[in-house]
């Protein structure tokens, strides 16, 4: 026996290939376990969270674009390029609001409390030409008499009387066109169960849509860095996306993608997690002033080129920011001085993403305005925004991964 | 073991740990820089070039990069040939290895302030830096290194492998394999959660499969040189390198606990991590063993103190690791300045332990010149052991008590106690309560960056200046 385990023992030490061949197996065993299996078994590492994460990322992202556009207004334009057959709008009346249309595009129009219709075709909304006169008169009449039935001492009670807007919706013809875009923060229009689809068929459970399109024209302008464009109905329209390129307009998605690398390079993973744990204390560092924040699941980052999960929090975890500081200028004074807006933080004020203006205003630019601080919020703002669509969100109430399941151990 | 007929050529050993001595020196300063301008004064150098998000990874890539591993690697091209009693194969290729190695690392490494960094921990070096791509020049001259010790290894004259030798052609595939995963495999997969799982694979078979290996291989030929004793026991260094082939490169997903991964990845890596304690307890009764009977040689030798105070690190840090892969204590450690505490005493109290021992003894032995001052060398380990302490013990006191503070917000039962909790005790108090340990690193920072411009003045003084009459004369070792 002692013998066999000295010839054993000789012959394992003497094979460089014994040996070679054993480290190689152990660790291809290894990394096809922990590396090449979970994505396979495990549809969370390439699922979406939900419809609305899917479109909102593949299609509302590329199609908004942002920029001031024009020297002296500091505003931001927001864009939705749309494309006839892609892109989905709706015209919904309000309460005081009215939408007249020629006899065919009537089934385009939602009334204000009923399902919303969608159409795939390029249409906007203008001031009504004088072929509507007597129906807006009409329209107008209508609501001024149920707003005042509805509240017959509006005057005794100090209340003015609201803008009865009538706009005319017209069919552009357009294989593509340029919209103004009602929204342009982290949440979108989204129409989620009560919606009718218009002359057209889809299995998706849910739709992004553009409310109320009003065609995006543009007039040009002399600014001293060159050529400037201000937004304008009587304008010209944009002729392709390339010229709104031209304009300095960036899409969401590339500013997005920005923000992502900037995250990156300014080493803010260093101090940020990225991941709210399946712990109470991180629910509730997260959570809203009534519910707690959802814990991350993997399908929140796949979008993602890089995914910043993080090893350290010197500052407070960001994966649900986009909830709990949704406000720009909040961001703008942050990064400006992060120690005078959030006292006691270590935190280093970047005020390298800003324009020469020592207030964070852009100096005479044409294009995004502080282009680098806008892509780091454009990016922060998805954090926590994109799991469910807006009725259904975690900040409203509804729980999308079974927060308390998880927390409490009985989830899987 | 050796025979002192073979010629070795020491070229690349030197190519090697010169430098790697500077950065050692360059990138402790660093680190003891943003340990003040992050932290101590935060902001006070301010800008887009300085700020703390900009150097970090430059210290983490200089010592990391640029001075332990750069170090491991030249004593293995010490101790390889040594072992296998013939002269390295090929020397010329090494040599083209390192220059490309040592380009490719400094220019990477010295961008990050210019806005290079990649966003992967410990792999921040992006593809390219200004048209060179240094990931890909880095691997090629990483291959040529390798491949000359590899040939070296399989034409030995010696037909038995000392188990240094073993841990030497480990670290070598282990090397290759997980940089290839973690600078490029990880974008030839879809994003999101599949390449942190990768990036974290990748995070801990650099300390395990690569330091790990490399430092065990140092130690294990060294310690025994200095003792001129033989080590405890073979077959124990034999289960201790089988153990760690086989357990260690299940782990990376203990990084993430509590996470968004899958709980089954979770307790894989929990459980591989318990395992951990079989290699760790091999190694380290193998190393107190050598020296059973022998301690006086502790007092005698500061290289035999580094390699024995690096075995203790070396049982303190594996002791806590697979501790905080437990999902309860991760609970409280992890994303606080315990895992910071965690990472320096593994990269620092142990491995850079063992390389400094190793380069007390090659460096007198290639130049063939006694130590320039083992006084100094006295005092190195002296202030180092108590600066290292300084520094790593207020991390694991302050991230302890931060991680409980932290935890503290879950007591009750419902949401609104919790946010009562919170309210109490908001996040930015606990960053606020975490400032007099952060005082009392930067000292102890401060006492090893002392310690180790010693050691380096030392070394360079030995190179370069004639012996002092004093220093009694050294003779290299049969």
């Amino acid at each position: 026996m002692k013998q066999f385990r000295q010839d054993l023992g000789h012959k394992v030490e003497h094979s460089f290939w014994g040996t070679f061949i054993g480290i190689f197996l152990f660790f291809c065993c290894a990394i096809a376990i922990t590396l090449v299996v979970p994505p396979l078994v495990d549809p969370t590492w390439s699922e979406n969270t939900s419809h609305y994460q899917k479109q909102l990322y593949e299609l509302g992202d590329p199609r908004v674009f942002i920029s001031n556009s024009v020297t002296g207004n500091y505003d931001l334009q927001f864009v939705a390029y749309m494309e006839a057959g892609k892109t989905l709008s709706a015209f919904i009346e309000g309460e005081h609001s009215r939408i007249v249309a020629p006899e065919p595009l009537k089934k385009y129009i939602s009334k204000e409390n009923g399902p919303i219709h969608l159409t795939n075709k390029i249409l906007f909304l203008r001031q009504p030409s004088s072929s509507f006169k007597d129906e807006v008169e009409r329209l107008q009449g209508e609501l001024k008499k149920a707003f005042t039935e509805e509240k017959p001492n509006w005057k005794e009670k100090g209340m003015t009387l609201p803008i009865f807007q009538v706009m005319e919706l017209y069919d552009s013809g357009l294989k593509e066109g340029f919209s103004t875009s009602a929204t342009e923060g982290a949440l979108e229009d989204f129409a989620e169960s009560d919606f009718v689809l218009v002359d057209m068929e889809s299995k998706d459970k849910g739709h992004l849509f553009i409310k109320n399109p009003v065609e995006y024209r543009v007039r040009e302008i002399e600014v001293p860095t060159g050529k400037g464009y201000l937004y304008s109905q009587k304008g010209k329209p944009i002729a392709s996306l390339d010229e709104l390129k031209k304009m300095g307009f960036w899409s969401r998605q590339e500013l997005i993608e920005k923000g992502e690398r900037i995250y990156a390079i300014e080493g803010c993973w260093y101090c940020h997690t990225d991941q709210t744990r399946t712990l109470v204390q991180d629910v509730v560092l997260n959570g809203s002033d009534a519910y707690p924040a959802p814990p991350s699941t993997a399908s929140e980052y796949i979008y993602q080129d890089v995914t910043f999960p993080g090893t350290r929090r010197i500052g407070p975890d960001l994966s649900r920011t986009g909830v709990k500081r949704p406000s720009r200028d909040w961001h703008k004074a942050h990064f400006w001085a992060p120690k005078t807006a959030s006292p006691g933080s270590i935190m280093p004020s970047f005020q390298h993403f800003f324009d020469d203006d020592p207030r964070g205003t852009p100096g005479a630019k044409v294009g995004v305005p502080n282009l680098q601080f806008e892509a780091i919020y454009q990016y922060m703002m998805t954090k926590g925004t994109r799991l469910t669509s807006p009725s259904k969100a975690w900040w409203l109430g509804q729980d999308p991964v079974n927060t308390k399941e998880i927390i409490d151990g009985h989830a899987k | 073991m050796e025979t002192s007929k073979v010629i070795y050529n020491d070229e690349p050993v030197k190519w090697l740990l010169y430098p790697a001595l500077c950065f050692l020196i360059f990138g402790m300063l660093v680190g003891l820089f943003i340990s003040i301008n992050g932290f101590l004064m935060p902001d006070y150098f301010s800008g887009e070039y300085i700020h703390f998000g900009r150097v970090r990874p430059v210290h983490v890539g200089s010592v990391l990069l640029l001075w332990l591993l750069s170090a491991d690697v030249g004593l293995l091209f010490y101790l390889v040939p040594r072992l296998c009693g013939r002269s390295l194969w090929n020397p010329t290729l090494a040599k083209i290895g390192i220059s490309i190695w040592w380009f490719s690392l400094i220019f990477g490494n010295l961008s990050y302030p210019f806005g290079t960094n990649w966003g992967w921990e410990y792999a921040e070096l992006p593809m390219f830096v200004a048209f060179v791509p240094v990931k890909v020049i880095f691997l090629v001259g990483w291959l040529m290194m390798a491949a000359t010790m590899l040939v070296t290894i399989a034409g030995r004259v010696y037909e038995k492998m000392y188990v240094s030798l073993w841990y030497s052609l480990g670290a070598i595939i282990w090397t290759t394999i997980t940089v290839y995963i973690g600078w490029f495999y990880i974008y030839q997969i879809e994003g999101g959660i599949s390449r942190v799982n990768a990036s974290f694979f990748y995070v801990h078979n650099l300390v395990g499969l690569i330091f790990t290996p490399m430092g065990l291989a140092i130690a294990y030929y060294f310690l025994p040189k200095f003792a001129n004793t033989p080590i405890y026991s073979h077959r124990l260094s034999m289960v201790g390198f089988w153990s760690i082939a086989f357990t260690y490169a299940w782990i990376g997903a203990h990084h993430i606990i509590h996470g968004p991964v899958s709980q089954w990845l979770q307790t894989t890596a929990i459980v591989f991590s318990l395992w951990l304690f079989i290699p760790v307890w091999s190694v380290v009764t193998n190393l107190f063993g050598t020296l059973r009977g022998n301690w006086k040689k502790y007092l005698e030798s500061p290289g035999i103190r580094f390699i024995m105070m690096g075995n203790v690190f070396y049982l303190l840090t594996c002791v806590q690791g697979p501790l905080m892969a437990l999902r309860n204590i991760n609970e409280i450690t992890s994303k606080t300045d315990w895992v910071i505490g965690h990472s320096h005493i593994s990269l620092f109290g142990t491995f850079t332990f063992f390389a400094i021992a190793g380069v007390y003894y090659v460096i007198p032995r290639i130049v063939k010149k006694p130590l320039w001052s083992p006084e100094l060398a006295d005092w190195h380990f002296t202030l180092n052991l108590f600066g290292s302490l300084f520094f790593i013990l207020p991390l694991w006191i302050g991230g302890f008590l931060q991680g409980l503070e932290w935890a503290n917000w879950a007591n009750g039962k419902t949401y609104a106690e919790y946010l009562q909790n919170i309210s109490v005790v908001p996040f930015i108090e606990t960053v606020a309560h975490m400032q007099p340990w952060w005082l009392l690193r930067t000292l102890g920072g401060a006492i090893v960056v002392f310690a180790n411009f010693i050691f380096v003045f030392n070394m360079f003084n030995t190179i370069i200046l004639p012996p002092r009459e004093e220093t009694a004369a050294l003779k290299e070792s049969a």
